[in-house]
C-alpha cells in the first residue's frame, strides 16, 4: 500500500479539525478526498505530507510511519504536494523557482533540471523557463507548480484543490495535466469538492466531513442505497401521496410520468410498486436508477447536519 | 536530527536572488546607510570650514570645560564621530529587520510558505537560511558604509587634522565586533516577530521599535549626559551579546513549523 491511515485525528486546541480517518491507497491509484469546505481535507493532506503532526491515530505513507521522529524530512522527500495556491516566487523565473526546490531536495542539479525540462515541455511551458513567473497566467502558474511537485520524482503526489479559483480554461489544462499523470500510473491523492473533477480523475474516494463518511469506488457510491425509476401511464404527481407514508422511501420526486423513489433498503422495491398499484396507478416500467454522484455525496455530507 | 547546510544555503541563494530583483527593497535598504554616512561628513565639513568660529568653543565647553579655543574644533570633530557610532548602529539593526521581515512574513503574504515547508527543509535550516540571507547583505552594507564614512570624513577633515581621523580603535572595534552583534540582534527580533504576525509591514513596525533604545542613547550622548568611548560601547556590546544568546534560544523554541503551518500556511 502507498498509504495506510488508521484512526487519524487532528485537533487545534479544543477544535477537532478531523478525526476517525481510516483508509488505504494502493500504488498507482488515483484516490479522491472529497468533502465540503472546512471538512478537514487540507488538514488531512498536511498530516499525510508531514506538514502537521497528527493528534491521534497513525498513518504510513510511502513506508514512513507518522507521526515521524525527523520532523517529516524523510516523508517529504518521498511525496509531492501541489497546494491550492501555486505559491511561486513572482520575481524569480520558472527556472530559478524550480532550481530552488531542486536544491532543497538536494538533487543532482543537471539530472533534475533535465527531468524538469521534460515536464515543462509536456505542460507547454518550454521556452518560458527564463521569464519571471509573475507574468504567467493562473493556469501556467499551476502547471509550473505541478512540475515543482514532480521534480524530485515523488512516490505519491497530493493535489490539494488543484483547480480552485481557476477560470474554466485554466482548470481544464490543469485537469488534463493531472489526467496525464494518472495515465502514467502514478499514485495520486486528489483533494477536492469539485465532483466533476473527482468523477473524471478518481477511481475511489473517501468522503470526509470532519470525520470519515465513507470510502468507496465511485460506482458503489452511486449505488449506495437505491433509487427506483418508475414510469407510469399518466402524470405521476398525484401518486406521490401514496408513497409518503412509506418509512423506507424517504425521498420521492416526479418528472412528468416518471417517479424517482430513493429507498433505504432495496428489498422494499416490490412494496413501492404495490403501493402505487393500490392507489390506482398503471405502472409501465420499473428500473433501478444509478444516482448522480452529486446526490450521493450531498446525502453523505448532510447526514450529520440532519442528525 | 541532521542539519543540512545545503538546504539552508538554498534558502540563502533564493532570498538573495529575490532581494537583488526587488528594486524597491534595495532602495529602501540603501537610504538609511546613505543618511548615516553623509550626515557626519557634513557636520565635520561644517566644523572644519569655520575653525575659528567662537560658537564652536562654546559648544565644546558645554561638553568639556577644559577645552580651549585652539583645540575646540578638533574636539568637536572627535566628539561627533564618537557619538555618531551609536547612530551607525541603527543601520546593522534596521537593515536586517527590513530584509528578514520581508523574507519571513513575505513567504506568508505570497502564499509560498506551504510549498516551502512541504520540501524537506527543517525549521532550523529555514531559520539559519533566512538569517544568513539577511545578515550577509547587512554586514556588507555596514562595511561599505564604514569605508565610505572613513574616506569622506578624512577628506573633509584633512585641512584641520593633516592625518586620518578614521578608522580609529573605537570605530574599528565597533564595526568589526559590535555591528555584527547588533545585526544578529535585529535579524533575530525580525525573524521571531515575522513568524508570529501576518504581514511584513506589521513585522517591520514591531521590530522597528527595537531601534528606539539606540535613539535614546544617542539623545543622551548629544545632550552630554552619556560619554561615549571604547568602554561605553564595550558595555553595550556585552548587553547585546547577552540579548543575542536569549534570541537564539527563543528562536529555537518559538520558530514552530506546526504553528506556522496551521496559522499561515
Amino acid at each position: 500500500m502507498s498509504i495506510v491511515v488508521e484512526g487519524l485525528k487532528k485537533q487545534f486546541g479544543a477544535r477537532v479539525a478531523v478525526e476517525g480517518l481510516s483508509f488505504e491507497v494502493k500504488p498507482g491509484e488515483v484516490f479522491g478526498l472529497l468533502g465540503p469546505n472546512g471538512a478537514g481535507k487540507t488538514t488531512t493532506v498536511r498530516m499525510l505530507t508531514g506538514l502537521l503532526v497528527p493528534s491521534g491515530g497513525r498513518a504510513v505513507v510511502c513506508g514512513v510511519e507518522l507521526p515521524s521522529t525527523d520532523e517529516g524530512v524523510a516523508l517529504r522527500k518521498k511525496v509531492g504536494l501541489l497546494t491550492e495556491q501555486p505559491g511561486l516566487y513572482d520575481r524569480l523565473t520558472a527556472r530559478e523557482n524550480l532550481r530552488f526546490f531542486i536544491r532543497l531536495h538536494e538533487l543532482d542539479e543537471p539530472k533534475a533540471w533535465a527531468l524538469a525540462q521534460r515536464y515543462l515541455a509536456r505542460f507547454g511551458l518550454s521556452g518560458r523557463e527564463d521569464e519571471p513567473v509573475g507574468g504567467f497566467s493562473k493556469g501556467m502558474r499551476q502547471k509550473l507548480a505541478i512540475v515543482r511537485a514532480l521534480v524530485h520524482e515523488p512516490e505519491v503526489i497530493f493535489l490539494d484543490e488543484p483547480t480552485s479559483g481557476l477560470d474554466p480554461q485554466s482548470a481544464r489544462t490543469v485537469r488534463d495535466a493531472v489526467a496525464e499523470l494518472s495515465g502514467e500510473g502514478r499514485t495520486l491523492v486528489l483533494c477536492s469538492h469539485n465532483l466533476a473533477e473527482v468523477e473524471r480523475l478518481c477511481t475511489r474516494v473517501a468522503v470526509v466531513k470532519n470525520r470519515l463518511r465513507t470510502v468507496s469506488t465511485l460506482a458503489d457510491l452511486r449505488r449506495e442505497g437505491l433509487s427506483l425509476e418508475v414510469t407510469l401511464e399518466s402524470d405521476a404527481t398525484p401518486y406521490v401521496a401514496a408513497l409518503s407514508h412509506l418509512p423506507f422511501a424517504p425521498a420521492v420526486t416526479t418528472e412528468g410520468v416518471k417517479l424517482r423513489v430513493n429507498l433505504t433498503d432495496p428489498s422494499h422495491a416490490p412494496d413501492v410498486v404495490a403501493a402505487l398499484v393500490r392507489a390506482g396507478a398503471r405502472v409501465h416500467s420499473v428500473t433501478r436508477a444509478v444516482r448522480p454522484l452529486e446526490e450521493a455525496y450531498l446525502e453523505l455530507v448532510r447526514e450529520e447536519d440532519d442528525a | 536530527m541532521s542539519f543540512s547546510f545545503a538546504r539552508a544555503l538554498a534558502v540563502v541563494w533564493k532570498d538573495l536572488l529575490d532581494l537583488r530583483k526587488n528594486k524597491g527593497m534595495l532602495y529602501s535598504m540603501l537610504a538609511l546607510p546613505a543618511v548615516i554616512v553623509v550626515m557626519p561628513i557634513g557636520v565635520v565639513a561644517t566644523y572644519v570650514a569655520r575653525p575659528d568660529d567662537p560658537n564652536l568653543k562654546l559648544m565644546a565647553q558645554y561638553y568639556d570645560l577644559t577645552v580651549n579655543a585652539e583645540n575646540a574644533t578638533r574636539f568637536l570633530v572627535e566628539k561627533v564621530l564618537n557619538d555618531w557610532f551609536v547612530l551607525y548602529l541603527v543601520m546593522p539593526v534596521f537593515v536586517p529587520i527590513l530584509i528578514s521581515s520581508h523574507a519571513v512574513a513575505g513567504e506568508k503574504e505570497k502564499r509560498t510558505l506551504e510549498p516551502l515547508l512541504a520540501s524537506p527543509i527543517t525549521a532550523l535550516e529555514l531559520v539559519v537560511g533566512k538569517s544568513l540571507a539577511s545578515l550577509i547583505p547587512s554586514v556588507i552594507i555596514c562595511l561599505i558604509a564604514f569605508v565610505a564614512l572613513c574616506i569622506g570624513v578624512d577628506v573633509v577633515a584633512w585641512p584641520l587634522t593633516h592625518s586620518p581621523v578614521l578608522p580609529n580603535t573605537m570605530w574599528t572595534f565597533g564595526v568589526i565586533v559590535i555591528s555584527p552583534l547588533f545585526a544578529f540582534f535585529g535579524n533575530g527580533v525580525a525573524v521571531l516577530i515575522s513568524a508570529r504576525v501576518g504581514d511584513s509591514r506589521q513585522a517591520q513596525q514591531f521590530a522597528g521599535l527595537f531601534v528606539l533604545p539606540l535613539v535614546g542613547l544617542a539623545a543622551g550622548q548629544f545632550g552630554g549626559f552619556l560619554k561615549a568611548g571604547l568602554g561605553y560601547y564595550g558595555l553595550i556590546a556585552g548587553i547585546v551579546l547577552a540579548l543575542d544568546v536569549v534570541i537564539l534560544l527563543a528562536a529555537q523554541r518559538l520558530f514552530d513549523r506546526e504553528r506556522l503551518m496551521s496559522r499561515w500556511g
